[in-house]
């Protein structure tokens, strides 16, 4: 169990921010309630994190697209370990002191920064330590390098997910064998045994997530959008950290709502839409507000993110529930990056361009995410085709070193200027 | 009506005014310390004024680093806009455009509207802009003029670093100083070398489409350019002045202002 006397700075950090963003909302005459629901559970997320070891909790640290279901059926309490990194970065404004730290144990300046920066703050006692650490290479190389490491530093034990890269039957098989394998670890190290009526439930909720996913999306093909630009992010941090959860339905039932309200009344999500885009990638953290902001001066609106928004199709049937898991892993938007990159990426990109209408697209190049900048060439050549011009930024997602506002400020506005002189 | 580009670059602080007949006069001068101030100064050489006074017969579009600082401009336009127009003036039959100025290097795709219709960057490093040649030249002892005479670049020369200037100095620095030393025309052409792989990393990024023309201060190196023309397999465009086209550029858009009747 987690050492109560341990140090949880940033997960405070985050708490805190939470309830200051809610007092903020509260006195915008133009805050969103989903905005104030988000916030609402995001900082339930953490303080369940952070009480954890007074509660007598058992923490399992996950990885991105780690299969979350689980844990909520066994009734532990995950710690989904890039979001934590992204949010200490968003809401402290800074993470040096973690990057430092990762640094300081010798991890390369060019690796993976949410991966390095998790590194120093679990060395640095600045986030919980977790009780087991599981991981997985579904989607990213390093995360399966990383996951050891992690482990090694908290000095707990853990459990690499091996997901197959194809889709055949056989290699279905293959990860339902590992999610088995999975579960028998953890209920051999939490004491606890898999609740497997609990685990249908979660995936009943998650395959109705899923349906209001793609009804969010259906509503941003309204023009103008009617969901600011950064909005995405929540839709993101929503199926990251509540999979198949009931708070994450309320978030998306009501930003539904809201969305459905604004397109039948004609309203966008800023003042006066020019540009509409699609984004690649995720965007400095660090730069989020200032990102609103540009978004709102020029008129300039992210509608649509394939690889991170726009689900695959299929449903997932609660009466099979671990099929199901493994199924979801299929769906994710974000699976199109994984492995070879085949024609369903391609035909994802030209179809969002076209269903969306967008005038252009702007690629975070992640310095660290080796995997995502390989592709930068190919998504613009194959929207090039289509006649999008697309602006890569190379940016880190939560070093501000390596870009700064000046440079994104000027970047953005060559780019609207090109899309305005056309 | 007058329309004025001003392009205040890192190093140097250009004015196209563009007369009713379209004739260019350009005055170019260091921008020193205070941008503003030089900015102020070569308005005024360019109107012959004694005291700036844009009043309405006047439109001043502003761009480069500094442009943004200038208080006297109707608008500012990002540099990668102005030099689109500004080439495509020059020569309309230019597609691409590679503008290499102190700090900077940017490869432009240009449209036959003299719009822009792609760009990429470089302004991580100074490797591939014109402050490292400036550098270069230092370290070789001789002027950058003379450095720049298209007949010195040997017909090849040793590997310089091309990701780093400091690296590429110390490279250098260990060839003059090597027993014997290597000769001057071959340091020469490596240097050339290794900027040119830079932006060809660029070029091949963008795409290369005829015509290419060549812009920015580092234009006006012969030599360098001897070695770009080398590298991508055919003659580029070199305008008289070439580090004045951001700044006709910016001049050519005051006039398309004018012509709206939004100017001042």
């Amino acid at each position: 169990m987690i050492d109560a006397t341990e140090r949880v700075d940033k997960v405070d950090s985050i708490i805190r921010a939470c309830s200051v963003m809610i007092r903020m909302n509260k006195a915008s005459p133009d805050g969103r309630e989903s905005e104030r629901v988000y916030y609402r559970i995001l900082s339930d997320y953490f303080t369940r994190l952070r009480n954890a070891p007074d509660e007598g909790k058992f923490v399992a640290a996950h990885t991105a697209f780690f299969p979350a279901e689980v844990l909520y059926a066994m009734g532990l309490v995950p710690m989904h370990t890039e979001v934590t990194t992204w949010m200490i970065s968003l809401f402290t404004g800074e993470c040096a002191d973690l990057l430092s730290a990762g640094t300081a144990l010798g991890l390369a300046s060019e690796i993976c920064t949410p991966h390095r920066g998790l590194a120093g703050a679990f060395a640095a006692g600045s986030i919980p330590r977790p009780d087991v650490m599981l991981w997985s290479n579904l989607i990213c190389d390093n995360t399966a390098k990383s996951g050891e490491l992690l482990m090694d530093i908290n000095g707990c034990p853990g459990f690499f997910l091996d997901h197959p890269f194809q889709q055949s039957e056989a290699e279905r098989r293959y990860l339902v064998g590992e999610l088995e394998g999975m579960i028998r670890f953890l209920e051999e190290q939490s004491g606890r045994k898999m609740d497997w009526d609990r685990l249908a439930e979660v995936v009943s909720v998650m395959d109705r997530q899923i349906e209001l996913f793609r009804d969010i999306c259906e509503l941003r093909k309204a023009v103008p959008s009617p969901f600011q630009t950064q909005g995405f992010l929540e839709l993101l941090t929503i199926d990251y950290l509540f999979p198949g959860q009931p708070e994450a339905i309320t978030y998306l039932e009501t930003l539904r709502r809201e969305l459905a309200d604004r397109v039948e009344k004609g309203q966008g999500a800023v003042p006066n839409e020019r540009f509409r885009l699609m984004s690649f990638f995720v965007p400095p953290m660090y730069l989020i507000g200032f990102l609103e902001k540009m978004s709102q001066e020029h008129g300039a609106v992210s509608v649509t993110e394939p690889f991170f928004t726009y689900w695959g199709e299929g449903r997932l049937d609660p009466g099979r529930p671990l099929e199901s898991v493994a199924q979801k892993s299929y769906m994710i938007p974000e699976v199109r990056m994984y492995g070879p990159l085949d024609d369903r990426a391609v035909r994802s990109i030209v179809d969002c361009a076209e269903q969306y209408r967008i005038d252009g697209a702007v690629y975070y190049a992640d310095v660290g995410c080796r995997h995502t900048c390989a592709t930068v060439k190919l998504f613009k050549d194959i929207l090039n085709e289509i006649d999008v011009p697309v602006l890569t930024i190379d940016c880190d997602v939560v070093d501000p070193t390596i870009t700064s506002e000046e440079e994104m400020r000027e970047k953005l506005e060559q780019f609207f200027e090109l899309l305005e002189d056309r | 009506m007058k329309a004025l580009g001003i392009d205040v670059g890192s190093l140097t602080t250009k004015v196209v005014m563009l007369d009713g007949d379209g004739s260019p006069t350009v005055r170019i001068t260091p921008s020193g310390d205070e941008p503003q101030s030089s900015a102020r100064e070569a308005l005024e050489a360019v109107l012959g004024q004694p005291e700036l006074n844009l009043d309405h017969e006047f439109c001043v579009v502003s761009t480069g680093m500094g442009g943004k600082m200038l208080p006297f401009p109707h608008q500012n336009k990002a540099v990668t806009t102005c030099l689109a127009r500004g080439v495509h003036h020059l020569f309309p039959s230019a597609r691409t455009a590679i503008d290499i100025g102190a700090e900077s290097c940017n490869v432009i795709r240009v449209s036959d509207r003299g719009r822009i219709n792609d760009w990429v960057s470089h302004d991580k490093c100074a490797a591939g802009t014109g402050v490292f040649l400036q550098k270069m030249a230092k370290v070789m002892h001789m002027p950058l003029e003379a450095m720049a005479n298209p007949s010195l670049p040997a017909a090849s020369g040793p590997e310089i670093s091309s990701t780093c200037a400091v690296f590429a100095e110390s490279e250098v620095i260990s060839h003059v100083h090597r027993d014997p030393p290597t000769p001057k025309e071959q340091i020469i052409a490596g240097i050339y070398a290794s900027v040119v792989s830079r932006i060809m990393i660029l070029c091949k990024r963008l795409g290369i489409e005829r015509d290419v023309i060549v812009v920015g201060g580092v234009a006006l190196n012969g030599g360098f350019v001897k070695i770009l023309e080398r590298e991508i397999g055919f003659e580029v465009l070199v305008p008289e002045t070439p580090q004045m086209a951001a700044a006709l550029g910016a001049a050519v858009i005051a006039r398309e202002t004018l012509a709206k009747g939004a100017g001042r």
